[in-house]
């Protein structure tokens, strides 16, 4: 039963700052360490989940084969770093211009023809799963099982907090960050952004106004596609390429989502970031820190609890 | 009677497809009439394989009750706490959209995979865990393999006579009004959110035994038994066959299992390289590709509609 | 101009008292205190957007209130109940019960499928009774083959297919709930005349004779006139005038005037 009167509320704010900010002054060794650990460690996840978002909100499609245009992008990446010794910053553009076709293709292949015939809501879900296993397994198919590596210089390490981290992954927080920034801005401001709102908001009334849903959709699917290389290709470069990259992060692309989505990209980057923290906090915890395993179950919980505690959205959207 | 067909290997395939006939009917009993898209199928048959392992294994059993009784015990002691997972998890999820319940279905999956690899000492870790051979002996290795594949076979035959009695009965009908229109069944006073927990657990209970069972037959529990693998093969078998259909399941799993675990990984000589290491994938590939297939040229799969229009009469002795 | 809420009802009755709901901001219903089902008939009308159909969706809690109750008192003396913080389908079992104003159904549940899954009981429906399929048609079956006789589908062992089908079973699933508040949301869109007809005398028949308090939202006023013995009118989410048929009739004119042409329709 959703209790009705919760929703659209604020998850009670400014209690949840208070308790986070006594944590982190009580266990503040601790909370330095997987502040610095988790914001750097999960950039990828805050790219990964506004490329998803994107999708989500302004197509309202659950696309679980998201998974994997992000290892696309890590494959994509690797191939052209490897194959043409570009530095691994100049390998980005053609990587994420490759993966944003790659989700366009998707598009025209799978999820355009699925919502011409009508497709129901848990049957696109279904669809979209099928065409993850089919191309994950396509992918270990051709690429067999190994991982495989970016050819990267080694660098030292910078201390940041009192915290050893690879230079190459603040510059791929930096960099994620900077390419976060970049879709917010040209969706809330540049002229195919509004269109792109546009056709999120009413279809028949973007399309009166003289858009062309196919060209702002066709766009909307290369800048998720776009998101999800680059969170592919830092993922791969901060550990390795593998088959199972992207679907091993895809649960908490959707939590992220899910949870972080209603309040817009600046709510899925916010949740993002702070998975990432929750998650190495947990990681790093005493009693917890011999088994990481543990860290991921209790995050993946709390997150069920609060979509449950937040009411399900829809319960007024009925007719009856 | 020749049986020399009948390999040991074949009959533990057999076993599996029954045992994944089973889960696709109760998938169909959650996604098929109440509309609940249920991706962690998995995670209740590994609450149950595991939940009888650990308590067939670390209980002290009295040596005087043989081997049947706590084999039973166990069973019933995976299924009870399936159930209860279910019940915890439907509460969670059960009035959520179908991303909610994507979410919290793959989740809960990913949790019993997660905890199946930790507390070594419970549940053996990685390597997984040894439980017990089956519980009686009448000769032959595959003689004692083909007796449970007769076991499992009549559970599974009782789910689907369930299910049939289902489609039949004021509860289906509750159920399938649920599944398509909720908020008009609540304005009928049918209390929806209740109507769907009780299925989700009960569906998750019959999952857990499955697991268990499934368990007994394996004699060793490892966490790779709790991959995608057995929720994709219920999931493309169900929507093969007709998701609205109480037959689906079983048309759909026998026509992919065949197929795909007997045809194309034993019967059809193959090289050995390539059975263990690209076939299976080749496989899930298929897997894959069939349920974006069907799902866009034939949603409702061999079988079709429900057709109630047929099969809804006054009962003859009225 | 209203009524006084002391006199005392001996019919089910709802009152809702202080109730205010808003979308968007914007208040769509604010009604202070108004007890529906003291007549066998009451008509809700008013204009286009006065909150008729958001006022009924609070009574049945298919949409919450932002602030205020409604009781439910089943006019025999047991003790009122508090609607506005009861979930919608403990509401229908306790008697109110809404129709749809748009066309809801049960896509691949058939007619007779649909009319024994609205009169079978929790008891009938409970997930090990697997076998009570034959007891529900002989329970509910004569009650239903009345209502069928009634009002002839083209099969009723198959699908409602026009919209007018659709309605029509609409309104006999929430007879048969045996309501004992029922809120009718513009019963007769989408009707053939003369299944309209039949619909309206068996409504005054359950009014009259079972006792069963009647609420209609309707834009046909004649409607209105014909079969309510109460009218309240509804503007900009009040309830701005309530009175018999005649006095109403008489008396929305000079609404009209007062709020601009087109409040009362035709």
């Amino acid at each position: 039963m959703a209790r009705l009167a919760e929703i659209n509320k604020p998850i009670a704010r400014w209690s949840v700052l208070v308790v986070a900010l006594i944590v982190l002054v009580a266990t503040w060794d601790l909370a330095r360490k997987s502040l610095v650990i988790g914001t750097v460690s999960d950039a990828p996840l805050v790219l990964a989940a506004i490329g998803f978002a994107l999708l989500y909100r302004l197509t309202g499609l659950i696309n679980v084969a998201y998974a994997e245009t992000v290892t696309m992008g890590a494959y994509i990446g690797m191939w052209v770093n490897t194959t043409f010794e570009l530095n691994f910053y100049f390998t980005l553009i053609p990587t994420i211009a490759l993966t944003g076709l790659f989700s366009v293709l998707t598009y025209f292949a799978i999820f355009r023809p699925a919502k011409q015939r009508n497709v129901g809501v848990v049957e696109m879900i279904i669809i979209s799963f099928g065409l993850s296993v089919f191309l994950r397994y396509g992918i270990q198919f051709i690429f067999g099982f190994e991982f495989r590596y970016y050819d990267v210089p080694v660098q030292k390490s910078l201390r940041v907090l009192g915290v050893g981290v690879s230079p190459f992954r603040i510059t791929a927080l930096v960099s994620a960050l900077g390419i976060a920034f970049l879709l917010i801005w040209f969706i809330r401001r540049s002229r195919l952004g509004i269109q792109i709102r546009a056709l999120a908001g009413d279809e028949n009334l973007a399309q009166v106004s003289g858009i062309n849903p196919l060209a702002v959709t066709v766009l909307i699917w290369f800048l998720a596609g776009v998101a999800g290389g680059a969170a592919g290709a830092f993922y791969g470069v901060n550990t390795s390429v593998r088959a199972w990259l992207g679907w091993d992060q895809f649960l908490f692309i959707l939590l992220v989502v899910l949870i972080g989505g209603a309040r817009g990209i600046g709510g899925v980057i916010i949740a993002g970031l702070a998975t990432g923290v929750v998650l190495s906090f947990l990681e790093l915890m005493p009693g917890l820190n011999t088994t990481p395993v543990y860290a991921q179950v209790i995050v993946i919980a709390l997150f069920m609890v609060i979509l449950k505690v937040r009411g399900n959205r829809l319960a007024e959207a009925g007719k009856v | 009677m020749n049986l020399d067909w009948l390999t040991q290997y074949v009959v533990t395939i057999v076993i599996l497809i029954v045992t994944t006939v089973g889960l696709a009917l109760l998938l169909h009993l959650q996604m098929g009439l109440a509309g609940i898209g249920n991706f962690g199928i998995v995670g209740f048959y590994g609450v149950g394989m595991y939940a009888f392992g650990i308590f067939l294994v670390h209980l002290p059993w009295p040596e005087s009750w043989g081997m049947v009784a706590p084999v039973l015990a166990s069973l019933l002691f995976g299924t009870v706490i399936a159930g209860i997972a279910g019940l915890l998890v439907g509460w969670l999820i059960v009035d959520l959209d179908a991303d909610g319940i994507l979410l919290g279905t793959l989740g809960f999956a990913a949790i019993v995979y997660g905890l199946s690899q930790t507390n070594r000492t419970w549940t053996g870790g990685a390597e997984g865990m040894g439980t017990t051979d089956f519980p009686y002996d009448i000769g032959t290795i595959k003689a004692n393999t083909l007796l449970w594949l007769g076991i499992t076979t009549v559970v599974v035959a009782l789910i689907l006579y369930y299910v049939i009695r289902v489609h039949r009965s004021p509860y289906g009908r509750l159920l399938i009004a649920t599944g398509q229109n909720e908020a008009l069944a609540r304005s009928l006073g049918k209390p929806t959110f209740r109507t769907k927990m009780v299925m989700f657990a009960t569906g998750s209970a019959a999952m857990g035994l499955l697991g268990g069972m499934y368990g007994v037959m394996l004699h060793y529990i490892r966490p790779v038994e709790l991959g995608i693998g057995i929720t994709l093969a219920a999931m493309v078998g169900l929507v093969l066959g007709g998701q609205a259909r109480a037959w689906g399941a079983v048309v759909g799993v026998v026509l992919v299992g065949v197929l795909f675990e007997l045809v194309f990984l034993i019967w059809i000589p193959f090289p050995t390289e390539w059975r263990r290491q690209s076939l299976p994938v080749i496989r899930e590939m298929l897997y894959g590709a069939t349920l974006i297939l069907v799902l866009m040229t034939r949603p409702l799969g061999i079988l079709g509609r429900m057709r109630r229009d047929r099969t809804v009469r006054r009962p003859a002795h009225d | 101009m209203t009524e006084s809420a002391a006199v005392p009802v001996s019919r089910p009755s709802v009152r809702i008292q202080d109730a205010v709901k808003s979308f968007d901001g914007r208040v769509v219903v604010d009604v202070a205190d108004l007890t529906l089902g003291k007549h066998p008939v009451e008509g809700l009308i008013g204009p286009n957007g006065a909150g008729k159909t958001t006022l009924m969706r609070m009574v049945t809690h298919s949409i919450s209130l932002d602030r205020g109750r409604v009781t439910f008192s089943t006019g025999t003396g047991a003790p009122d109940v508090v609607l506005s913080s009861k979930a919608p389908h403990a509401i229908a079992r306790r008697g109110v019960v809404k129709t749809n104003q748009v066309i809801q159904d049960f896509d691949q549940l058939t007619i007779w499928d649909s009319l024994l899954l609205a009169a079978s009981k929790a008891h009938d429906e409970r997930a090990l009774k697997i076998f009570r399929e034959p007891h529900v048609w002989s329970e509910y079956g004569d009650e239903i083959d009345e209502y069928l006789n009634l009002f002839p589908f083209d099969n009723p062992f198959g699908f409602a297919k026009s919209a007018g089908e659709k309605k029509l079973l609409d309104i006999i699933r929430c007879l048969l709930l045996r309501p004992k508040l029922l809120l009718l949301d513009e019963p007769t869109a989408g009707l053939p005349a003369g299944i309209r007809d039949r619909v309206m005398e068996l409504i005054k028949k359950k009014a009259t004779e079972e006792n069963v308090s009647v609420v209609v939202v309707e834009h046909d006023l004649n409607v209105i006139w014909n079969l309510s013995d109460y009218v309240h009118f509804m503007a900009e989410g009040r309830v701005v005038l309530q009175g018999d048929p005649p006095w109403i009739r008489e008396h929305a004119t000079v609404v009209e005037k007062y709020l601009g042409e087109g409040h009362v329709g035709r």
